[in-house]
């Protein structure tokens, strides 16, 4: 057994397949963990909305965004977030490595329900944006009391 | 500042890994200049105080929990509870004792110090 897979070793590293195998392997560990794991392509934000009985939650993973470069527009059943990235480079310092994107990015979303404009919410914590959209008076569900 | 080196000391409360927190790598910028390593991590929705970072033999560890707290009924979902984790190896000429860390806007900024025989110096010639 021993002597068959030291045959079969050397046979394959003559080849140099098991080196080419070992690149291909490398290569798709790197591609899923930028691109699939962790990253959207276009550099919009990742983001998430639930549903309660009377508002929707939307969180949008904004890291180093400030506060006064994030738009956020509702109208209606339309909203829109924008804003922009900024990375400085420190002065003096030469770039190694980046991963970290820097742009201006727009995502929009059609909600599900007309939201009470007047009453959103949003805090941008951590990186972390929370909006907070109460459903208008129209969209909640109403109990019916039984005569 | 003393913010900073708490954050660099808590090596005791590295988090363990849980099965279910999906294990997320940060993605990260590195800067050099003769003095330094800067390096920037994005760990959106991390609690500062579940960052840490941790360094042992010539291994730089970063690590962050996002715990959400959410309720009702989920209609899309793409940032989840996770685990940040990512190791780098860091050369011998850091001064490892020297580390700042700074946790803002969900992004990690480390100054690695290089130690002083490490940096580039120029004989006089007599």
């Amino acid at each position: 057994m021993w002597n068959t897979a030291n045959e079969l070793n050397s046979m394959l590293g003559a080849m140099g397949l098991l080196r080419s195998m070992n690149r291909i392997f490398t290569d798709f560990d790197r591609h899923y963990s930028n691109s699939f794991v962790w990253k959207i392509s276009d550099g919009a934000p990742r983001t998430s909305m639930y549903d309660s009985s009377d508002r929707l939650v939307i969180t949008a993973e904004l890291p180093g965004v400030k506060k006064e470069d994030l738009n956020v527009k509702v109208q209606g059943k339309y909203l829109e977030l924008s804003g922009e990235r900024r990375i400085d480079i420190p002065e003096g310092f030469e770039k190694r490595r980046v991963e970290r994107d820097v742009n201006s990015f727009t995502r929009s979303f059609t909600l599900p329900y007309d939201i009470d404009v007047d009453k959103v919410d949003a805090k941008l914590e951590s990186g972390l944006l929370t909006l907070t959209l109460p459903k208008a008076a129209s969209e909640q569900l109403k109990q019916i009391t039984i005569h | 500042m003393q913010e900073r080196n708490e954050i660099v000391k808590s090596q005791e409360n590295i988090e363990q890994k849980t099965n279910n927190r999906a294990v997320a790598i940060p993605l990260v910028d590195i800067y050099e200049n003769e003095e330094a390593i800067l390096l920037h991590a994005d760990m959106p929705g991390v609690a500062k105080d579940r960052v840490s970072v941790n360094i042992d033999q010539g291994k730089l560890t970063l690590t962050g929990v996002r715990e959400l707290r959410r309720d009702g009924a989920v209609q899309w979902d793409e940032i989840g509870e996770v685990e940040y984790q990512r190791t780098f190896s860091i050369p011998h000429t850091i001064d490892a004792g020297n580390v700042e860390a700074e946790f803002k806007e969900g992004v990690l900024k480390l100054i690695l110090p290089k130690s002083a025989s490490a940096k580039p110096r120029s004989v006089e010639i007599h």
